[in-house]
């Protein structure tokens, strides 16, 4: 058991150089040196490359191969500690050393198999020829592409990785908005998600006040951020924020409101192998109070299969229905308890000109009733008249999402400058997506506005 | 700033929801229908199929020889952790999106995973019945009397049972674990071979693996099964078989006169001090009783005795002329003995205790797999697109 004073060395130069003693670990250090030019290189710190482990899923990044980068990296990490545990294990023989042996093979095969995704996104980027990859793919050659791609200014990737935290230095809160007791406050400082190495900001900054009895469209281009915003409101997927819902707190006081809220997410979330009815039964018995009589509950069953047109096909089984079908009986499940709180990820996709009216005009009918429903759709302009506001989301220069606008569909008009919800989307989208790229200056206008 | 305080309206007009219980039924139903449905049946012919074919191999062993017994022991527990594995490794896993909305929206987790407990007990408890039947249908003679019950056959069940509901539980909580279908049917083989490996039945494990077989189910079952079966009385039929097959070996040797007299000369040997004892006279001879071990000992002391060692009187038989001068019954009877007496394991002795014992472990085995699967299942919330 226990390391020598050799062995550690050796041990920790195969660790800090990738092979093995004594030629593999010089191949691996002029590695390392052609790597922190390829890093640098792609707009990332050379030091970078000292790390082990972590300079696999840096390189991954360099070469646009950022999941498999991650894979890679986790990969390499286990066959370290293997390593050393079969360094450990070596003098006790038997199941212990084979089992470590068996877990090194195994992950020496995922590194190798990952690391040619990793060679081959780099060739890509540097937009030089495959025959490159029979250097990259040996350990005892790879030096020689790292130094040269590394380190000659003939060389250049075609892209810069990018470095997301920049914009977040210059951001700053617009604060946050007052708290009613009716209705649903936001006040969203932040969502972000923890990506390996880095933090990925979501969305940013995001304050409003939704009063009770509106009906809300939810505006933006794809990847602004809707779905995630929604997710965070309904505490699907919590944030760095305070949700309000009529003074109570939906992400600290939630057991007390979660028959208060109702959402109905892009896929329908129902069991194909059961039936209509019992689907909406189970779905009444669940989220109806419990002394609420059966003839009560089994009436309002009735009652919601009849809204959402489903009475005919009751009996089916829910794989049976048609697209359109399974959307309004995502809907139907949700509207069985009657929620405060609506909201809905596009609940007319898959869904005609015809049926999609009627979906807004029922959901028209239950904001009336002081609920607040909050849609994404779009296909805005079909429905329009039915909506009281809208938010929009937009995309700011770091890819985050921001509130580029809230308010009156008329003010809405004003702001933008024209008359159709499309046209906004068209013009907060970036260039690449076939947008006019004016996100920032709305972020920028709508902090104006809400600050005056 | 004063903290403004501010009541909360549900608190305030407080609805009373489905409690634990009451939403088990209602899983419970959703699961039943879902039997029908969702071909969850098709496990129960499945069953019937493995259970065929496992029959078939062990119906001429099983009960009969230690040997048989204690594979036909490993083949029964292999065929009830498959069962019990392929009841449940999907049905967490493909409905996850569903269960964390059904959870925001007032389901409980615990009463979810007992509805499935009770769902998957069930269809365990099909499963052995189509198992037991499939297996005596195909000529498994099962022993009448039982241990710790009237009949061998009830208790039978119980423990066949208890190996597939603990090994369906242990698939309920992977797939609890497994954010996908794919995940989970990856995740499967692997714990099937490490049970496989560490029952202890496919071979004999190094003591430093002992830890790990205390968490194996497939360890229980086959100790279980074993203990059942009564493997300690049966008879090591290889050990006979062995010899039969050396019964045309040849014995070539040579033996001095001098070995032979060491051996008969031996005081601590009891054999050769049965045969010193063979009197060669009859008390009433002229020359007194004279006995082997007299000889010897006379041989031994004379003059001449160094060259009568040196005498040597050569061998050439056969191992079955051996055993047919010494009696075939008798030496049959004998290397049996020896070798079950070898072979005997304390892990498998009749006793109600191991039984006990093993029913105890299979059973909380199931309980704690059931538990992971409610602590892992209550994180759902935390799941990300």
């Amino acid at each position: 058991m226990g390391f020598t004073s050799r062995e550690l060395l050796e041990y920790l130069a195969n660790c800090f150089s990738g092979g093995t003693w004594p030629w593999g670990n010089v191949a691996g250090l002029l590695f390392i040196i052609g790597e922190w030019g390829l890093l640098q290189k792609s707009g990332l710190k050379g030091w970078w490359a000292l790390i082990p482990s972590a300079r696999e899923y840096q390189l991954a990044r360099c070469a646009g191969r950022e999941p498999e980068g991650r894979i890679l990296s986790m990969a390499e990490f286990g066959r370290i500690l293997t390593n050393g545990a079969m360094y450990i294990a070596r003098n006790q023989g038997g199941i212990v050393a084979s089992v470590f042996l068996v877990a090194e093979i195994t992950l020496e095969i995922v590194v190798f198999l990952y690391r040619i995704q990793v060679f081959s996104g780099l060739i890509e980027g540097y937009g030089t020829g495959r025959r490159w990859m029979w250097l990259w793919v040996l350990h005892i050659t790879r030096w020689i592409p790292a130094l040269i791609w590394g380190w000659k200014k003939k060389y250049l990737p075609e892209w810069q990785v990018e470095d997301l935290r920049r914009e977040m230095l210059v951001r700053a809160s617009s604060g946050s908005t007052t708290v009613l007791d009716q209705g649903l406050t936001v006040n969203l400082k932040e969502r972000s998600t923890r990506d390996f190495f880095q933090k990925k900001i979501l969305l940013w900054d995001i304050h409003m006040v939704i009063p009770q009895g509106h009906m809300v469209l939810l505006l933006g281009g794809s990847g602004a951020g809707k779905t995630t915003l929604v997710n965070a409101i309904n505490g699907y997927e919590k944030a760095n924020a305070e949700i309000m819902l009529n003074g109570s707190n939906m992400y600290t006081q939630y057991k007390h409101m979660q028959y208060e809220t109702g959402f109905v997410p892009q896929q329908e979330l129902v069991r194909n192998k059961d039936t209509v009815y019992y689907t909406l039964m189970d779905a009444a018995k669940l989220r109806l109070p419990k002394d609420v009589p059966g003839d009560a509950r089994r009436k309002r069953v009735e009652e919601v299969m009849e809204i959402f047109g489903l009475t005919a096909v009751r009996n089916r089984l829910v794989q049976k229905l048609s697209g359109g079908q399974k959307k309004r009986l995502s809907i139907a499940m949700e509207l069985i308890s009657n929620p405060s709180l609506f909201i809905l990820d596009e609940p007319d996709s898959g869904l005609d000109g015809v049926m999609a009216r009627e979906l807004m005009q029922q959901l028209r009918k239950t904001a009336d009733t002081g609920k607040i429903v909050i849609v994404i759709t779009h296909t805005p302009d079909r429905v329009i008249e039915f909506f009281d506001d809208v938010i929009v989301l937009a995309k700011d220069s770091a890819r985050t999402g921001r509130l580029a606008f809230y308010g009156s569909i008329r003010e809405a008009r004003e702001f933008f400058g024209c008359e159709k919800m499309e046209e906004i989307v068209k013009l907060v989208n970036r260039p690449e997506e076939g947008g006019a790229g004016m996100a920032d200056a709305f972020i920028a206008k709508y902090k104006e506005v809400q600050h005056a | 700033m004063p903290e403004e305080k501010r009541q909360n309206p549900f608190r305030r007009i407080r609805m009373r929801y489905r409690g634990r219980f009451s939403q088990i039924q209602i899983y419970l139903g959703k699961l039943l229908r879902m039997f029908l449905y969702q071909s969850d049946w098709k496990v129960l012919p499945m069953s019937a199929m493995v259970a065929g074919l496992v029959g078939l191999v062990i119906r001429k062993r099983f009960f009969e020889t230690m040997e048989g017994t204690l594979m036909s022991a490993l083949a029964v527990t292999c065929l009830c952790l498959w069962n019990g594995c392929f009841n449940s490794i999907q049905v967490i896993c493909r409905e996850r999106d569903v269960i964390k909305r059904e959870h925001r929206s007032g389901m409980h987790i615990s009463s979810y995973i007992a509805a499935h407990m009770i769902y998957q007990a069930m269809l365990c408890m099909l499963q052995t019945g189509i198992t037991l039947y499939v297996m005596r249908a195909v000529g498994v003679r099962y022993p009448t009397e039982g241990l710790v019950t009237r009949f061998f056959i009830t208790e039978f069940s119980i423990s066949l049972f208890l190996i597939t509901f603990a090994a369906d539980m242990m698939s309920l909580w992977i797939s609890a674990l497994s954010r996908t279908t794919t995940a989970a049917m990856t995740i499967m083989p692997v714990v099937l071979i490490v049970q496989l490996v560490f029952s202890g039945g496919m071979m004999s494990l190094p003591a430093r693996a002992e830890p790990v077989t205390r968490v194996i189910i497939s360890n229980y079952g086959l100790k279980l099964i074993a203990t059942q079966a009564n493997y300690n009385a049966q008879p090591l039929g290889s050990a006979w078989g062995t010899v039969e097959r050396m019964k045309g070996n040849e014995i070539k040797t040579t033996l001095t006169m001098g070995r032979i007299l060491d051996y008969l000369g031996d005081p601590e040997n009891p054999q050769a001090e049965q045969i010193r004892s063979v009197k060669l006279t009859d008390d009433s001879s002229l020359l007194g009783a004279i006995t082997v071990g007299t000889v010897v000992d006379t041989v031994n002391a004379g003059e001449d005795s160094e060259q009568l060692r040196a005498q040597t009187i050569p061998i050439d038989t056969t191992v079955g002329e051996v055993i047919g001068m010494l009696g075939e019954k008798e030496v049959r009877e004998y290397v049996e003995t020896k070798a079950t007496e070898s072979a005997q394991v304390s892990d498998y002795d009749y006793s109600k205790l191991n039984v006990a014992v093993y029913w105890l472990s299979l059973a909380f085995f199931a309980l704690v797999f059931a538990g992971l699967s409610t602590i892992t299942l209550e994180m759902i919330d935390r799941d990300r697109r």
